[in-house]
């Protein structure tokens, strides 16, 4: 009987455990414990920390996309294999489908999206009287996805637009032509549109969107959409009334508090500097956070020249430097910079290339007692003997931090800044043959520039170099006519953004890239022998090619960009 | 009492009959036999009692009429009882009541002989049919090797134990026809892996199961000390397996370990030594050789006169009377120093050299291992205890595995025998240093660097124009204390009851306790360009505790020609591991860098912490029937429902039957007339098995909070947390993110496998084996694809998706026999095939794995397949760079590809399937041979055809710039093609792959088959004359030598087809050792 017993015990023992397969799982959080007003907030942070989570080799200043392209910088670090990717984009020799960078970038802005989107999916079950702030979050985060949006379509023109409605298993139905590319910048205006309605002019918290940001970078894609493209990329049209909107937004943003910084080198310092009066929209970083190597700048990390870290990329070209010379008249040499390369023992300059390019013998960063020597460099016979500095801080800030074998920093990255909204203003102006309205703005730009000398001393207290720059005064200096203008706003914003992840995209955009890079290709070459291969192909490589993983993952669904 | 006394002692040799196989051979030799004697001389003497009458005789053997030592015999009915002496010899005094005796020896039939009034019995034994008779454990019970119907490969123990391994797996390799074992050389032996007929998942864990003394684990088998196993089974069908269920979808090995026989008591000693080195460098280049490299590159590139890349080297270029360029000089003859930058703090510290890496990360390494067993029986219960202590160095520096192992086999006979508690537990503590990945860095590490300063100290490492890659030696020297430390507590308790005659209960309780802790030290340090001044102590810890409770009522009868034998079982499992770790890191963090004073309280660093848990559970129900009619036709039939906590409701069950059918033609009548067949029968198994290995939480949505993100070094950051209102530092708030989204439906992947098998004997088991065909399908693969890039965070999502087919035969054939009295051999050999086919895909994951993405996937190929170009050679005149398609980058001695669809473009629409990594066939050959006291092994094992995927080191011996330029590369591509060196077929070097060469293309892939003399052994056994003097009944000493040689592909440009990458390199080893049994 005993045993019977025991057969019975053992019998109930396991038939009672029907909850035995039932686990809590650990340290995770299901759908219905993030759902709810308590936790809007946060997924509106998580979508914000999208904007710090590049990597160096996909990274969101985009300076290998909008700088290296662009004959304002070289790819830099030891030689032409070292991220050969970016050197083929530097050379728009052997562009393929498959570069994992590209893919790469493009995966990651869209996990931003997707952060955005799910902060949107989770604030639109809600009622503004569960959740005060509804609006204005709503309100962040379709500028968040504005903002990624327009990332990707400066970068690959046609791309498949995918909001909160669509459900995850319908993604990959749409294609990336649903849309056309007028359509596309539509929708990308329409998250500003919203952002600028509903987001207060100011924020309580520094690192939020606001009202102004909105409406600037609503102009920004304005801007961009004035000049209409046809499926080869040629700018056929430049539309005039997107240009007049441009005109209406940026004189909404000049109506705020948002004014230049009096000293062009504040936006690009640490500390007190960072979110100043210029900057609209900036990524806040930060150390000693909690985390395990803080939230730095991991998109710009190899741009630290091998004197101070690693690893010597993002290098200035020549041309760049040459392009800061100045005339005897003070304004740009603009046909004639070229022509000899930079001599700061005989070329007068504009400021900004003490703030914008490290040479040899001057300091770094500002700093009297450390210059920047010729020695810091990784491979200068390649490369040059250039730096890029607003990117980077001195090695003395708290905010410069080991990552090794790297080094990163803190400081943030501005995305948006008032003197870009000048100059759009003073863009669109010029192409509606209002060019006499943009001259006060540029000149207001070239203004602040010839100010800003203050920070570029020696530690004798001699300036660094022998700048002169002039307004543009017509009659005087020069004769302000419509293509004048054109060029000298192009000009001004080479100078006032070299560096900053854009110019590649102004290029296509105003439809000269292919003869500017040729030109540049022609000259820069015979400096830099790795350039030899240097070719832009037309109706090409205006654009990067769909990655090839998405186009398969798609199943053809999304169709390759023209001439790839 | 005495029955049962006898019964036992039987049962006890037929369980250890399993074990007499293995050492049959070697009871054939008069030493082993003389050993046999003292053995079972010492274990009987203890029962002998003094008597009253004296029988005596002789015991010959059938085969061969020679004098059989060491035979036990028994008084039926008692204890009492002798053994024969050298010449075979017997005496026994026994009580005049006594009727019968029962002579009994390992290796032969038991005979039983009524006494009568003989006072002289001479007695001939017959050898056993062993390999039939034996005992195999088959999950939950065991069956007689004769009555199996599943494909179950026994595994010599005796000789896998003669490869000198840590990791008994590791030596089964070529042992078991349709296993495939892979390994590194890393001290530990934990990188081996295992894979029974072929790749039987396409995503999820594809390990067996192992199930020791009952008890399941998936891995860890280099904690295992190799001496406890008594024997290893290998369940390769489903229809042996099914009894395992969920678990057993990739095959299961059964290991028994050692228990200790009635009567017995022996002690065991054993001791190695092994010296190992390495043997499969790959030739780089030296300093002056990179720099023609170098320069050869540029001139390619189009470079007139090059100059050097400011480190070193500085080029002189000349030119030939026709006006091609020549290097002159490579590096300045008077320059002294790498680092002529007087504004760094290492300037003038390091000079010009020419260092070979592989030699400074390498070493002669020197292994040890010594082994205590005590083995006890007595009629009240059985108790083995075992300890283990081994240390390897490994063959690279620093590096290091050491194992201290506790073992304790007993059980005690309750109530008449009727319930027996024991236990098999286990303790091991291991500790390894494991390599930090320096083989890859070795290789790319410039030679022109030093490996130490000036001052012979401080670190040598890259200047300005080098690649940023770590001095290794550095490395290797900072890690050296970083050790982790692994407790494991294994084993079962078990209680089993005979309820009624014939009815077994038996209830085990298998525990295994693991507790694992690691102490890095980062250490501060300068080494060229690269440094860091910050230091830290990262503490890591686990603790992981698995339990399986498993219940199972066994009943056995027998009536008439009726053999029955019904299992019923339950099992529950859980396992839950905790994890934690803590760090504390910054600059000048901890004044001392003394291993002493390192710890997390000491620094001033940073802190930073994390840890997790995890939790699964199953819950199993299972029966099990075998029938045998008249020895001649077995069935047997199981099945088991398996729920699994990581399944949703939906699907939380899984059932997984099977059946098997053996006749056995020798036993009809036609068949039993032919003497010369031992052994003929046909086996026909169908059986499903499942698999969930798939994460705990793989069907649900999750979500996280991510505040620090994963470690944005390398990869980018995933962080939910920001610094919203700019305040720089301080805590952030932080949010939400998605990781991967749920899955309800998600169900058991189902693996269904039929087996045929025929085994076969002949001459008395003389020449025996067996052919084994199989077809194994698995369905509703559990995969977690890649995703479409749109969906951005939680695109993770686990699916039932496509199904696979392993089909493939396996062969086993032994031969054993003599020449003349005193030779003995026994060669085995197996070979095993099998073809992988991708049968179905979901649509969402057709472009997965291969193919262009639109009419062309993997469906219809084996599983990793490669899919790529085809180089179709180098251009080597103008006139085929002129007329060939056209393609990106192309010019003399460049790669030329095939235009595939032959639209007069290269692009990725040429590429097509370029290589099968599933070998065509594996095997293993073990020759066994016995010459008086000594014993020669010789043991082969290889690969057929397999392609090789080699473009992790091809890349750097055949290229440039297809890797990084900055980094140290092969010889062989001094080779390279040039306008003079037309015929070489290795490509022009250049500054940079225009020409798309790391494009993946045939050039990779390599002819991986090989063949290797993977172990030989020679040992001597001590004569028993000799070791009667020192009271010792065995000594045996050896001594052997581990991948003594390979053969291979002529094709194959690498060094070790077995080990072709960057993996720990497996090295030459060479043994000595001695086993004493007191």
């Amino acid at each position: 009987m005993k045993k019977i017993a025991y057969i019975i015990v053992i019998a109930v023992a396991l038939t009672s455990c029907t909850d035995f397969l039932d686990l809590q799982p650990k340290a995770i959080l299901s759908e219905a414990q993030v759902a709810g007003a308590d936790n809007a907030d946060k997924f509106v942070i998580a979508a914000y920390a999208s904007l710090g989570n590049d990597h160096y080799n996909i990274p969101f200043s985009l300076w290998p996309y909008g700088n290296v392209r662009s004959g304002d910088a070289y790819k830099g670090g030891r030689d032409e294999a070292d991220i050969q990717a970016f050197y083929f984009m530097e050379t728009f020799k052997n562009m393929r489908t498959d570069f994992g960078e590209v893919d790469g970038i493009w995966y990651n802005i869209y996990v931003g999206i997707s952060r955005a989107n799910a902060a949107l999916r989770n604030i639109n079950t809600l009622t503004e009287a569960e959740y005060p702030n509804m609006k204005v979050r709503q309100a962040e985060m379709r500028f968040l996805r504005g903002h990624w949006y327009f990332m990707l379509k400066e970068m690959f023109k046609y791309i498949p637009y995918i909001d909160e409605t669509v459900a995850v298993t319908d993604y990959e139905k749409i294609s990336n032509r649903a849309l056309t590319n007028d359509q596309l910048w539509d929708k990308i205006a329409d998250d500003f549109e919203f952002a600028a309605k509903y987001l207060p002019a100011v924020q309580p918290e520094i690192g939020r969107a606001s009202r102004y940001a909105a409406q600037a970078y609503l102009a920004k894609t304005r801007l961009y959409q004035a000049y209409e493209q046809d499926e080869q990329n040629n700018v056929i049209n430049i539309n005039k009334d997107k240009l007049n909107q441009v005109v209406t937004l940026c004189d909404s943003v000049m109506s705020s508090t948002a004014r230049l910084e009096t000293d062009f080198g504040y936006n690009f310092m640490p500390g007190a500097y960072e979110n100043g009066n210029e900057s609209l929209f900036a990524v806040q970083y930060s150390h000693d956070d909690g985390t395990s190597k803080g939230r730095l700048n991991f998109g710009d990390i190899l741009a630290t020249p091998q004197g101070l870290g690693c690893c010597d990329f993002h290098k200035p070209s020549q041309n760049l430097a040459n392009a800061y010379k100045t005339g005897a008249n003070g304004l740009p040499m603009f046909d004639t910079f070229n022509d000899t390369d930079l001599d700061l023992t005989v070329n007068t300059v504009d400021p900004r290339l003490n703030h914008t390019i490290a040479i040899p013998g001057h300091p770094w960063k500002y700093d009297p007692t450390l210059l920047y020597d010729k020695s810091w460099n990784r491979t200068p016979d390649v490369y040059g003997v250039y730096a890029s500095l607003k990117e980077n801080v001195s090695p003395k800030c708290d905010c410069f931090i080991h990552l090794d074998p790297f080094f990163g920093n803190t400081k943030n990255r501005i995305i948006i800044r008032y003197a870009d909204v000048i100059l759009f203003k003073a863009e669109a102006l010029i192409e509606l043959g209002r060019e006499y309205e943009a001259l006060s703005l540029i000149n207001q730009i070239r203004t602040r520039a010839r100010r800003s000398t203050g920070l570029l001393k020696m530690s004798n207290g001699n300036y660094e170099s022998n700048f002169n720059v002039s307004n543009y005064i017509p009659g005087t200096n020069c004769v302000w006519t419509q293509d004048y203008a054109r060029q000298a706003l192009r000009w001004e914003r080479r100078l006032e953004f070299a560096m900053e992840g854009n110019r590649f995209f102004d290029l296509v955009r105003w439809g000269i890239a292919d003869s500017y890079m040729n030109a540049y290709f022609t000259k820069e070459k015979t400096k830099r022998t790795y350039l030899k291969d240097g070719l832009f192909t037309k109706n090409r490589d205006e654009y990067l090619p769909i990655p090839f993983n998405q186009i398969n993952f798609s199943k053809g669904t999304y169709k390759q960009n023209y001439g790839y | 009492m005495l029955q049962m006394f006898i019964s036992i002692l039987v049962i006890s040799i037929n369980i250890k009959s399993n074990k007499i196989m293995k050492i049959k051979s070697k009871l054939k030799s008069k030493n082993f036999r003389k050993l046999s004697l003292l053995v079972f001389y010492c274990t009987m003497s203890a029962v002998i009692m003094a008597q009253t009458k004296t029988v005596s005789g002789v015991v010959t053997s059938s085969e061969d009429g020679e004098k059989l030592i060491g035979v036990s015999i028994l008084e039926k009915g008692t204890s009492t009882g002798t053994v024969t002496d050298v010449d075979g010899k017997y005496t026994l005094t026994n009580k005049s009541d006594i009727s019968t005796l029962i002579f009994s020896m390992v290796g032969m039939k038991t005979k039983q002989v009524a006494v009568g009034n003989k006072t002289v019995i001479n007695v001939i034994m017959e050898p056993d049919s062993k390999l039939l008779d034996q005992i195999v454990v088959t999950g939950y019970s065991k069956q007689k090797k004769a009555d199996l119907t599943g494909a179950v490969t026994v595994v010599d123990v005796d000789q896998l134990k003669k490869i000198t391994s840590n990791n008994p797996i590791q030596a089964l390799q070529g042992r078991a026809p349709g296993v495939n074992i892979t390994t590194d050389g890393s001290p530990s032996g934990s990188g081996t892996t295992v894979r029974i007929r072929g790749i039987g998942s396409i995503n999820s864990n594809i390990d067996p199961l192992y199930v020791i003394d009952g008890v399941a684990t998936q891995g860890g088998m280099h904690e295992m000390n190799p001496n406890d196993i008594e024997s290893i089974q290998v369940l390769k069908d489903a229809s042996a397996a099914s009894i395992y269920g969920s678990k057993a979808a990739n095959g299961v090995i059964i290991i028994t370990t050692k228990k200790a026989k009635e009567g017995q008591l022996q002690v065991n000693f054993g001791a190695r030594a092994s010296a190992s080195w390495y043997d499969s460098k790959i030739p780089m280049l030296a300093t002056q050789e990179y720099g023609q490299a170098m320069w050869q590159a540029k001139i390619n590139s189009g470079d007139k006169n090059p100059d050097g890349s400011g480190y070193g080297y500085n080029f002189i270029t000349g030119y030939n009377t026709d006006g091609t360029p020549k290097l002159l000089q490579v590096i300045d003859p008077t320059a002294v120093y790498l680092d002529n930058d007087p504004t760094k703090s290492y300037y003038h510290t390091m000079k010009i050299s020419n260092t070979d890496w592989f030699n400074q990360i390498t070493q002669k390494a020197l292994s040890q291992s010594y082994d205590l067993s005590v083995l006890r029986g007595t009629d009240k219960g059985n108790t083995m205890f075992s300890m283990n202590y081994t240390n390897n160095d490994g063959i690279i520096k620093t590096t290091n595995f050491e194992r201290f192992s506790a073992r304790i086999n007993s059980d005690t006979k309750l109530i008449n025998g009727k319930l027996i508690i024991g236990e098999n537990l286990s303790l091991n503590k291991t500790g390894e240093i494991q390599d930090p990945g320096v083989m890859d860095l070795t290789f790319q590490t410039l030679p022109i660097i030093p490996v130490h300063t000036v001052d012979g100290i401080g670190w040598g490492g890259p200047v300005a124009g080098m690649n940023d890659r770590q001095n290794p030696v550095r490395l290797l020297e900072d890690n050296k204390q970083n050790k982790y430390d692994y407790m494991r507590l294994f084993g079962n308790v078990f209680a089993e009851l005979e309820l009624i005659k014939n009815l077994h209960l038996k209830s085990s309780f298998g525990i295994d306790y693991s507790d694992y802790f690691k102490r890095s030290m980062q250490l501060a340090y300068s080494s060229g360009y690269l440094n860091n001044n910050q230091n830290g102590v990262n503490n890591n810890q686990g603790h992981s505790i698995k339990w399986t409770w498993s219940n199972t009522l066994n009943y056995q009868k027998t009536i008439g020609k009726n053999a029955v034998d019904i299992l019923l079982g339950t099992e529950m499992y859980k396992q839950h591991d905790e994890s934690f770790w803590a760090q504390r890191l910054g600059t000048g963090s901890y004044v001392s860098e003394d291993p002493n004073y390192m710890y997390l309280d000491a620094g001033t660093g940073t802190m930073s912490l994390g840890g997790g848990a995890a939790e699964n559970t199953l819950l199993s129900y299972f029966g099990k029937a075998n029938y045998v009619y008249d020895q001649k036709y077995l069935a047997s039939v199981t099945v088991r429902r398996d729920g699994s906590s990581r399944f949703g409701k939906n699907n939380q069950f899984g059932t997984f039957p099977a059946f098997s059918l053996g006749w056995r033609i020798n036993q009809e009548n036609f068949m039993k007339d032919l003497s010369a067949i031992s052994d003929f029968k046909l086996r026909v198994g169908w059986g499903q098995t499942g698999n969930q290995e798939i994460s705990n939480v793989g069907t649900r949505s999750i979500y996280v909070t991510d505040y620090a993100g994963n470690n944005p070094t390398w990869d980018p950051s995933t962080s939910t947390a920001y610094d919203i209102t700019g305040s720089t530092t301080g805590s952030l708030p932080s949010g939400y993110r998605i990781t991967q989204r749920g899955n309800d439906n998600l169900k058991w992947e189902t693996s269904t496998q039929t087996n045929i098998g025929l085994d076969f004997g002949f001459f008395n088991q003389k020449l025996y084996g067996s052919i084994d065909y199989f077809i194994k399908d698995t369905k509703d693969c559990l995969i977690n694809p890649p995703y479409l890039a749109a969906i951005g965070e939680g695109g993770n999502h686990w699916v039932n998706g496509a199904s696979i087919q392993n089909k493939g035969f396996e062969v086993l054939v032994g031969y054993r026999s003599k020449i003349g009295s005193d030779f003995n051999y026994d060669i085995t050999g197996n070979a095993g095939s099998y073809i992988n086919v991708v049968t179905s895909l979901p649509a969402e994951v057709v472009n997965n794995y291969g193919g262009n993405g639109t009419t062309d996937n993997i469906l219809g190929h084996s599983l990793g397949t490669f899919y790529g170009y085809v180089a179709d050679g180098l251009f080597k005149t103008q006139d085929e760079v002129n007329n060939s398609a056209e393609q990106n980058g192309k010019a003399l001695g460049r790669i030329r590809y095939r235009d595939i669809n032959g639209d007069g473009v290269i692009n990725d629409k040429d590429r097509t399937w370029i290589g099968n990594p599933n070998p065509d066939f594996t095997y293993g050959l073990n020759i066994n041979m016995e010459y008086k006291g000594f014993n020669l092994t010789l043991f082969f094992q290889g690969v057929g055809r397999v392609d090789l995927n080699d473009y992790a080191v091809k890349s750097f011996t055949d290229f440039w710039s297809v890797r990084e330029t900055g980094s140290n590369k092969g010889i062989r591509l001094l080779n390279a093609w040039t306008p003079t060196n037309s015929s070489s077929t290795i490509p022009a070097l250049t500054s940079t792959d225009s020409n798309n060469e790391s494009r993946f293309s045939t050039y990779y892939i390599e002819n991986g088959s090989y063949c290797k003399l993977k172990n030989v052994e020679l040992g001597y056994n001590v004569p028993q004359k000799a070791l009667k003097v020192i009271h010792l009944s065995r000594v045996h000493l050896y001594v052997s030598g581990q991948n003594i040689f390979t053969v291979k592909s002529k094709s194959f440009t690498g060094i070790d087809p077995e080990r072709p990458d960057f993996a720990y390199p497996l090295p030459i080893t060479f043994t000595s050792g001695i086993n004493v049994t007191f």
